[in-house]
């Protein structure tokens, strides 16, 4: 009742505004007219007793503002009004408008963007039923100082989802892309168990989603594409269900289309077209072994069954586990393998964001972006402050005005915060839009090759209350120092009519501007960094050269390859040498064996990279060739096992002698090989360009059993261009309906470093937007104090000093407040370098040039702002200036 | 003499007791307050008026325009039935109150 009588005036207020105001004029008024009227008769004159009575009364204006704040519906009425008023000084002031609006898009802005990649990356929850349900499911070794093993085996996945008990919904999946249609191109897929859909609780929106009976051996292969697909491949016709989609050449049967917006449970990536394990070796027959126990390639997202909580699906997982464990673990692991794999420990952690690999790899990169654009926006903050603080003192005797006809400090103070928020939201405004283009360039720049990375970056609500949320909190931080400065002297003061600035305002002034100083050093010093790790690892020499190589993958392709293949590659003009291998370095995956000298016993765990390499690998990588020789067209299946072995290798296991000519004994694919070692060849850093390049033996292509992965690496020179559309090709007429991709060694090289390229670009990039700010208010503050200074400047140079001294005088100034600046930020720097320490490559965080070359561009920057109002102040008129003011 | 402060709150009870005997505009609550205060409380109009409006939006008065003894259009304002229980009520606590204190200041 009390409410809707409350409402009920409110809206009272609302409609009858003037003429209450009017009627609150009228009562006043009618109280001095009666209160007059009774001085009059006790013997005043008319205008004396007038004058008492408005006296009496404290003011009409002050005694109406006192009311209209009692009334209900007052505070939106004045809000309004402040708005209004607020937009009527904005539009008065338009180069300070858009100064201060330009400042505030580009410190939320950054904010915005960085913050749109964490929300894609790691805070948006899946387009699925109920995600906060959903638990990832990963596994540890007891006693494992590793992090949890994220892939699980089919057999282990289909063992988890028949614990109905626990789960009421097993997912695994992971992604695939697949050669579709003639000429082929990539689509990017998924590979997932049978309860995939129902564990996520998705439904289709045309025909049927997979079920578990696609999913079991023999079951022909179906695929689910998604509605993004249907869509581009099939202008959303219901006939797309029941037409066969050619995959890798194998015509598999459209089935349904899954729900908008589900993309897959792999953040980060599309999955255009689904199929289930099962048919997999039925489009890719290579990946028959992916069904057995000892591959362990699925991700898995489950659904604790109703009323099991996640700790207690972890503690019942747990408690079966020992139990199911036996026939699930690949039987061809040695003993200890085995048990630990028995002995190992789940844990489920909160799954509904989905999966992605790129969570472990941006997820600190991110945060530290992120610090870095939130003291990016502390900056703006800083600059914005001090330009309000500057032109306060122009608007001092306006609200001394207001101050004296009646209206409350606070009262002023919540109309210059709500210009303040105002110019914030403004600014955001502009920022969000700033983040959305940007957004995609930074969705390019971490896209490595061969997947792409797909985020949806439209501003959602996270974004857009993240962005919000910024801009009030920067609003007030920026205008609140302003708000109480302006209203600080009280209405007297300003009135004179000498009316100065009180004192408090230059002290604030040279702080804000040493503190932008200060965070700048941290920001220029870190963006060093970043560009130093990037420079570095970029200059490093990986071991062989990667310019001019141009690489194919024919994953499992291997049987189709003719003996005279390469030859005809090798016959194309520009083509310097072609040759084939297994693994290509840094291409991500890599396959270990173990191997000893032989007459040592051969270890139970993998100890050596194994590549396996063809006739003219070495030359064709410029791998250098120590000692031996590479294999020939001679080393084939029915010759002696030869090996090649690196530094790395040899130093391990013969110390210093020379390796070549001594035998091996390995595993190689499961079999007991005795292998001559005939070369020895310089290290590479295969595995990554931040480790150490890993003991590796080379074996001969030719000699390997099964289906392989298979990459041809060709050196060419002269036209790139046209050598890539030869072997497209030469190579598609041997090869139909496979894609057939030509891409450049260097950028798989490239794209190793795509974390470190981001940090140094951004970092760069943020570190100069924060000097520009700096510099930006460093000039504000000296161009007010000369300004102030006039007088001043005018004595000195009456009195003799020369423009130079002048021009000395105030880049002094500027420079303590530089070096005041710099000292504050050393130990900022100090500090938070703690935090990126592990993000630098042939670096020390603390490492003299960076920082020294990072102060020197900050006092460069610095004087240059400084100088522009030091020569001002040095051409003044001296008289002119004496008569300033 | 020094006028006192209006102890917090005693305002709006002061205001409905001098309304609950005949309707008054807001010169005439001022006067009247000071005298049957024995000039002891000066009410400032900067707080009158806030409370009086106040007490008429919460339906404790009603305000009608009619002519004041001058013959010049004033407010006048009148206790409405709730204001009328209000009225009651606030007394009736500070009848307690007053008659606590006494009783702790006489009783010491």
């Amino acid at each position: 009742m009390t409410f809707l009588r409350r409402l009920g005036s409110v809206v009272w207020w609302l409609l009858n505004r003037n003429r209450a105001e009017q009627g609150l004029a009228d009562e006043l008024q009618a109280f001095i007219d009666l209160s007059a009227a009774d001085k009059m008769r006790g013997g005043l004159p008319a205008a004396e007793a007038r004058r008492l009575a408005v006296v009496e009364l404290g003011g009409v204006e002050q005694a109406k503002e006192r009311v209209r704040t009692y009334r209900h519906g007052a505070m939106l009425d004045e809000l309004g009004r402040d708005v209004r008023y607020a937009f009527r000084i904005f539009v008065k002031n338009p180069g300070f408008t858009i100064i201060i609006v330009l400042t505030l898009a580009l410190g939320i802005g950054a904010n915005t963007a960085i913050f749109g990649m964490i929300d894609a990356l790691m805070l948006r929850w899946l387009p699925v039923k109920n995600p906060q349900e959903l638990v990832q499911v990963t596994f540890q070794a007891p006693g494992a100082t590793t992090p949890p093993a994220e892939s699980f085996s089919y057999v282990i996945v289909r063992a988890l989802a028949e614990q109905r008990q626990i789960f009421s919904g097993v997912a695994g999946f992971s992604g695939f892309r697949f050669d579709v249609g003639s000429p082929a191109s990539r689509v990017p897929g998924a590979i997932v168990t049978g309860r995939y859909y129902e564990a996520l609780g998705l439904n289709p929106v045309v025909g049927r989603l997979l079920t578990r009976e696609d999913d079991e051996p023999g079951a022909s292969p179906v695929v689910v594409i998604s509605y993004h697909y249907w869509e581009r491949a099939f202008a959303r016709s219901s006939d797309a269900v029941g037409q066969n989609v050619r995959m890798n050449g194998v015509p598999v049967r459209i089935v349904g289309v899954s729900p908008r917006g589900f993309v897959g449970a792999n953040v980060g990536s599309t999955a255009d077209l689904t199929i289930a394990v099962a048919a997999f070796p039925q489009v890719k027959p290579d990946a028959a072994p992916l069904l057995g126990p000892g591959n362990f390639w699925l991700r898995v997202l489950a659904r604790p069954a109703p009323g099991v909580s996640r700790a207690q699906a972890a503690a019942r997982l747990n408690a079966v586990w020992p139990q199911i464990s036996e026939p699930l673990i690949a039987p061809h692991w040695p003993a200890s393998r085995r048990k630990e794999m028995a002995d190992s420990v789940f844990q489920l952690s909160p799954g509904g964001t989905g999966w992605t690999y790129l969570r472990e790899v941006y997820r600190k990169p991110l945060f530290v972006l992120m610090a870095a654009v939130g003291l990016v926006l502390l900056i703006a903050c800083a600059n914005v402050a001090s330009l309000l603080l500057a032109r306060a003192s122009a608007r001092q005797r306006e609200v001394a005005v207001r101050l004296a006809i009646g209206a409350g400090r606070g009262r002023i103070v919540r109309q210059l915060l709500i210009e303040s928020t105002l110019l914030s939201l403004i600014g955001a405004a502009f920022g969000v839009g700033l983040a959305w283009v940007s957004g995609r360039f930074l969705v390019n720049m971490i896209s490595a090759a061969p997947g792409r990375v797909v985020f949806d970056l439209t501003p959602n609500w996270h974004i857009l209350g993240f962005t919000s949320a910024v801009a009030i909190a920067t609003g007030v931080l920026f205008g609140v120092a302003p708000a109480l400065q302006t209203t600080a002297a009280g209405p007297s003061l300003v009135l004179k009519e000498d009316a100065r600035m009180s004192g408090s305002r230059s002290r604030l002034l040279p702080w804000l501007v040493s503190v932008q100083v200060a965070l700048s050093l941290v920001l220029l010093a870190g963006a060093g960094l970043f560009v130093r790790t990037l420079r570095n690892l970029q200059n490093l020499d990986p071991g062989f050269k990667a310019e001019g190589v141009l690489l194919v993958d024919l994953e499992g392709r291997r049987t189709a390859v003719p003996d005279d293949f390469l030859d005809e590659i090798q016959r194309i003009p520009g083509v310097v040498s072609a040759s084939v291998s297994t693994h290509t370095p840094l291409s991500g995956s890599v396959w270990s064996e173990p191997a000893v000298p032989a007459g040592q016993r051969i270890p139970e765990r993998d100890n050596a990279y194994f590549v396996g390499a063809g006739p003219r690998f070495l030359s064709t990588m410029q791998l250098h060739l120590i000692a031996g020789r590479e294999f020939t067209n001679r080393d084939s299946a029915d010759s002696p096992a030869v090996a090649i072995v690196n530094e790395a290798f040899a130093q391990r296991h013969f110390a210093k002698q020379n390796p070549v000519g001594q035998h091996l004994a390995a595993n190689v694919r499961g079999n007991r090989t005795d292998l001559e070692i005939v070369g020895l060849v310089r290290n590479t850093n295969a595995a990554g360009l931040r480790k150490a390049p890993p003991p590796t033996v080379y074996v001969a292509y030719a000699q390997l059993t099964g289906d392989l992965p298979t990459a041809l690496a060709i050196r060419a020179t002269g036209r790139i261009g046209s050598v890539v559309s030869a072997i497209q090709q030469a190579l598609q007429s041997k090869l139909p309906g496979t894609a057939i991709e030509v891409r450049p060694l260097s950028a798989q090289v490239e794209a190793t470093i795509v974390q470190e390229r981001m940090m140094a670009t951004l970092a760069t990039a943020f570190g100069l937007l924060a000097l520009t700010l700096a510099c930006i208010g460093l000039y504000g503050l000296l161009a007010y104090s000369v300004a102030q200074r006039t007088k001043e400047i005018g004595i000195r140079m009456a009195l003799g000093a020369q423009g130079a001294r002048v021009v000395t005088l105030v880049l002094k100034g500027g420079a303590r407040l530089v070096l005041v600046g710099i000292a504050l930020g050393l130990p900022a720097m100090w500090a938070a370098s703690r935090w990126v320490e592990s993000m630098l490559f042939g670096v020390t965080r603390t490492d003299p040039a960076t920082i020294g070359g990072a102060i020197v561009l900050l006092m460069a920057a610095a004087q240059l702002a400084a100088y522009l109002p030091a020569r001002r102040a040095s051409r003044l008129d001296p008289l002119g200036a004496l008569r300033h003011e | 003499m020094d006028k006192l402060d209006i102890p917090q709150g005693t305002l709006d009870l002061m205001i409905l007791t001098i309304l609950a005997r005949e309707p008054m505009h807001g010169y005439g609550i001022s006067q009247k307050l000071a005298a049957l205060s024995h000039n002891n409380f000066q009410v400032n109009p900067g707080s009158l008026f806030p409370s009086l409006y106040r007490l008429e939006q919460d339906g404790k008065l009603k305000a009608e325009w009619r002519p004041s003894e001058n013959n010049r259009n004033a407010k006048y304002y009148t206790l409405t039935p709730a204001g009328r229980r209000q009225l009651e009520r606030h007394r009736e606590r500070w009848d307690r109150i007053s008659f606590a204190i006494t009783s702790v200041l006489e009783g010491a």
